[in-house]
């Protein structure tokens, strides 16, 4: 087997990143219609992240969670205020923080807010791991919902005249419905700045798609399948269930949350956190994401975040020039043409071929039963394959 | 004092208000090949479950020895079922429970994530600890593979084995944990009169070879009778009888047991008419 | 004091009449019919089309004709869902995939019963006249007839001996002659048939009709089955009466902004606590 020393793969990998956060600055001041596209690339990458993520609980622990965009939410609000309040304190000027931050001082900022980040959320993946223990099912995937929904309608609920302890008044200053937009500077919010550029977002999606991968491949993913397919029998071979079940909640949630706080910071950047981000369908978009590519399949996770990524632009961009064409459509809900869209795509997926593009293999794998030696007692389909195979030959 | 590996003490399980086992009490000595039968519905399964930890024992204890003279003894009743385990006790499965989705070797594998140093950091890191520790058990799994005749189908989905060769495959991953003491539960079901033969002699070789203690529960008489040292008794949840093959097979409570179920059932040869044994589960196909 | 137990009684009863579509689909299919919620709206839109357009002026009697037809067609949309989307899963469905693909499913279809309502209809809310809305007692005698009916249907009639015996053991009920298939679809029309009344009474009484009322209703109605013990009618009754009497409990409180959320947190106690509800039955896996 070929074997590239991770430090030479991680250093390839890191110049890479650093490339293209220094092009993407470079190309927005050569041409700014390449805006559109270098978002799109931030937006993949992030949500490659998000896929990946969920990817280690739904597809290989089986553990069917449908609150995914709960993680992602926490994720975005606390990165979101980590890093505007952080660059208070670090006095980088105001005026600055309105506009995109540099490579350079991005570092200043992203690891403090990335890693509490991670290590929150995954204290609360922890926490929601828990009743996997009992619950199996759909009655697991409520749980999840119904954490999510806690957690979107607690920021919703809490207004700061409803606020008396300083718990609430934390939670209000989220903003509710209207959506955290940093701390108040003078009279005006300040806004949450934009500092993650490419290095950032497709570095660590990357790196996520790369552990995952390893993960899946260690003995710890294989004792998560065990797990998935049979609780009691891998219990009985000494895996412990509930172990494995917690560890990829918690994995889980450390990668959602960290995507989240990236979608929140990005370059670019929309400014502002809103509770939206935590809502059923963010959720169900990553869900499709995963399922579309195959559950339990790194690369087809991955791959199906970026398909769904594609589409989303294109659909909006062709609903956008078919308005200019015909007005008529100018009054269509893209997001619910969208939905529309990838629900439907869904149905069929799960009537047509359950197991997604992949299935459970990675790109560039081949079928576990190819190139082995058959079974002493072969089938007359095998026979007949190795037959042909041998005239072919 | 016998030494004994495994003693059941007065153990006791209802569900709902069903007794499924009451008062069950047993001593497997070391090394020995100890049978479990009884007619259907006799709490033979059950009984396996409650040493194993899938259902706690409502009362009663059940004590793992360690080898040592005056050793320790572990308290069973209470411990999840990977802790149970984890400290030697192996099983298979009445209706064969592989892992659907993954190979031959992959199942085994599985079992031997106990022995394992490394921990999920260390794993996905590739440390040389990982390497080594993924090394070795993928060596052993091999051996294992291969001394249960399935060495040739390794990378194959294990579902697709046919139905004697998954049994096989259980046995094999139950190995791969190491244990003291193995469960076998209907290894015979689905056998002719030959492969039960070969079945006795094997379970014989893996006694000698693994040092085991392996405790049978089992329909065919014919392998009952033929490789266990002692036999224990159940009858609708209660111990009815206990001894060695012969005294067992004369103990009138017995032959009343068994012919009061089903008349043509006893002796040898017979796998007792069961309708368990006979709801075999079909192979799947590859 | 009293005109507040009317009230609560009455949110209870229609939270109710829903939590039984739920209930009873996972009675006999251990599936949790998320689309359930968007039948129940798309019903609540045609009763709304139906009393504007056809029946204009015909006071209450337009009312009851108008939730007849929400009736009907939301009898022929959970009969199509299951027809369609449900039935060919459990054809096929084997391994890991069939514990999940149904699941997918089922999210899926909600998920697309409303964005196409959201294309359809619009967001902008519309409704029902209020003025020829059901008096809050009413509301009440409704549900608690309809339930009678529904418990008597279930204990009574030969169907709903059927339905009993496909819940237990489907295989079984096969082989006693039951065509569990005409069954399930009896019980998605039965169950879709509830959710039109308790919608035309909820857009009647107090909501306005948007695509998105289903999940609003749908999510309390679904705490309510599970907190009763999914699977079981009279579970549905009672759990739904409960979270009724809660949300209006919690709106004289200081945290009514919070309903919503407690009501959550009462279901994954809930399910932490007795998964299997309060008059749930827990199932052990066989060994």
């Amino acid at each position: 087997m070929r074997r590239v020393p991770a430090v030479v793969l991680f250093a390839i990998g890191a110049l890479t990143c650093v490339g293209l956060d220094l092009a993407y600055d470079g190309l927005v001041s050569w041409d700014r219609g390449s805006k559109f596209w270098l978002h799109i690339l931030v937006v993949c990458a992030i949500n490659v992240l998000g896929a990946t993520s969920l990817n280690v609980v739904n597809g290989m622990a089986g553990q069917f969670s449908i609150g995914h965009a709960g993680f992602v939410g926490i994720g975005a609000y606390l990165g979101g205020a980590i890093v505007s309040n952080l660059a208070l304190a670090l006095k980088i000027p105001v005026a600055a923080l309105k506009d995109n931050l540099s490579l350079g001082q991005s570092f200043l900022l992203l690891p403090v807010a990335l890693v509490v980040v991670g290590l929150v959320c995954a204290a609360i993946g922890f926490v929601v791991g828990l009743p996997s223990l009992r619950l199996r099912g759909d009655y697991l995937a409520i749980v999840t919902l119904g954490f999510s929904e806690i957690v979107r309608l607690t920021v919703l609920g809490i207004s700061a005249d409803s606020a008396t302890n300083p718990l609430t008044r934390a939670i209000a200053s989220l903003g509710g419905s209207l959506g955290y937009r940093g701390p108040k500077v003078g009279e005006d919010y300040l806004g949450v700045p934009s500092v993650a550029g490419p290095f950032w977002t497709v570095g660590i999606a990357a790196l996520a798609v790369f552990l995952a991968l390893r993960l899946k491949r260690s003995g710890f993913g294989r004792a998560l399948r065990a797990v998935r397919e049979d609780e009691i029998a891998a219990a009985a071979v000494g895996v412990d269930p509930a172990k494995y079940k917690v560890t990829a909640f918690v994995l889980a949630a450390a990668g959602a949350g960290v995507a989240g706080a990236l979608l929140a910071v990005q370059r670019d950047g929309p400014g502002i956190v809103g509770p939206a981000n935590m809502k059923f369908d963010k959720s169900f978009e990553v869900i499709t994401m995963v399922i579309l590519g195959g559950s339990g399949s790194v690369s087809g996770a991955a791959i199906g975040a970026v398909l769904y990524t594609v589409i989303f632009y294109a659909s909006e961009e062709a609903l956008h020039q078919l308005a200019q064409a015909v007005p008529a459509f100018g009054s269509v809900d893209a997001a619910a043409l969208r939905m529309t869209l990838f629900a439907t795509a869904l149905i069929v997926v799960m009537l047509v071929r359950t197991q997604g593009l992949f299935g459970e293999r990675e790109l560039f794998e081949k079928k576990a039963d190819d190139g082995t030696p058959k079974p002493p007692s072969p089938s007359s389909d095998d026979a007949t394959g190795t037959a042909k195979e041998a005239l072919a030959s | 004092m016998s030494d004994d590996l495994l003693v059941l003490d007065h153990v006791e399980k209802r569900f709902g208000g069903l007794k499924a086992v009451s008062d069950v009490g047993f001593r497997v000595p070391r090394g020995s090949i100890f049978g479990l039968i009884g007619p259907n519905g006799a709490g033979k399964t059950t009984v396996f479950n409650l040493i194993t930890g899938v259902y706690r024992a409502d009362v009663g204890t059940i004590r793992l020895r360690s080898a040592a003279e005056g050793g320790r003894e572990q308290e069973l009743v209470g411990k999840a079922p990977s802790a149970i385990a984890a400290a030697g006790v192996a099983r298979t499965f009445q209706n064969i429970r592989l892992f659907a989705s993954m190979t031959v070797i992959e199942n085994v594998l599985v079992a031997g994530e106990l022995h394992r140093r490394a921990g999920l950091i260390g794993e996905v890191w590739r440390t040389k600890h990982a390497r080594e520790d993924e090394h070795a058990v993928r060596a052993r799994a091999r051996k294992l593979l291969a001394s249960m005749g399935l060495a040739d189908v390794e990378e194959a989905p294990a579902t697709s084995l046919p139905y004697g060769s998954q049994r096989r495959l259980e046995i094999a991953r139950a190995l791969m944990l190491e244990p003291k003491l193995l469960l076998l539960d209907e290894p015979a079901a689905g056998l002719n009169y030959g492969e039960a033969e070969s079945l006795k002699a094997q379970i014989r070789a893996l006694r000698d070879e693994y040092a085991l203690t392996v405790v049978l529960v089992e329909h065919n008489m014919q392998v009952v009778m033929g490789v266990c040292e002692r036999i224990h008794v159940l009858d609708h949840g209660i111990t009815i009888a206990e001894g060695t093959p012969s005294e067992v097979r004369a103990n009138p409570k017995v032959i009343a047991a068994y012919l009061g179920e089903e008349p043509t059932s006893e002796g040898e040869g017979e796998a007792g008419g069961e309708s368990e044994t006979a709801a075999r589960p079909e192979a799947k196909a590859p | 004091m009293i005109a507040w137990l009317l009230n609560a009684l009455a949110q209870g009863a229609m939270i109710a009449l829903v939590a039984l579509g739920y209930t009873m689909v996972y009675g006999v299919l251990r599936l949790i019919n998320f689309a359930h919620s968007e039948v129940l709206m798309m019903s609540a839109y045609a009763s709304v089309i139906a009393q504007t357009r056809l029946f204009a002026g015909f006071g209450r009697a337009g009312m009851v004709l108008s939730t007849l037809v929400a009736i009907v067609v939301a009898v022929a949309l959970g009969v199509t869902i299951e027809m369609v989307a449900y039935r060919p899963l459990r054809a096929r469905a084997k391994g890991a995939s069939a514990r999940v693909a149904p699941l997918v499913t089922a999210i899926s279809v909600s998920v697309l019963l409303q964005s196409v309502a959201q294309l359809a209809f619009t967001a902008t809310p519309r409704n029902l006249d209020r003025a020829l809305a059901p008096p809050m007692w009413s509301v009440i005698v409704i549900a608690a007839l309809v339930m009678v009916g529904l418990h008597a249907l279930v204990n009574l009639t030969w169907i709903g001996k059927a339905m009993r015996a496909v819940a237990v053991n489907a295989e079984a009920a096969r082989l006693m002659g039951i065509h569990p298939s005409r069954v399930i679809v009896f019980t998605f029309a039965v169950g879709s048939g509830l959710a039109a009344i308790g919608a035309v009474l909820y857009a009647g009484t107090q909501a306005p009709i948007e695509p998105t009322m289903g999940t609003a209703i749908g999510n309390l109605a679904f705490v309510a089955a599970v907190v009763g013990g999914i699977g079981s009618v009279q579970g549905a009754m009672l759990g739904g009466v409960l979270i009724g009497l809660l949300g209006e409990i919690v709106k004289r409180t200081s945290f009514s902004g919070m309903k919503d959320a407690i009501v959550f947190a009462l279901l994954v106690v809930v399910l932490l606590v007795k998964p299997a509800g309060l008059l749930g039955q827990a199932r052990a896996e066989k060994v």
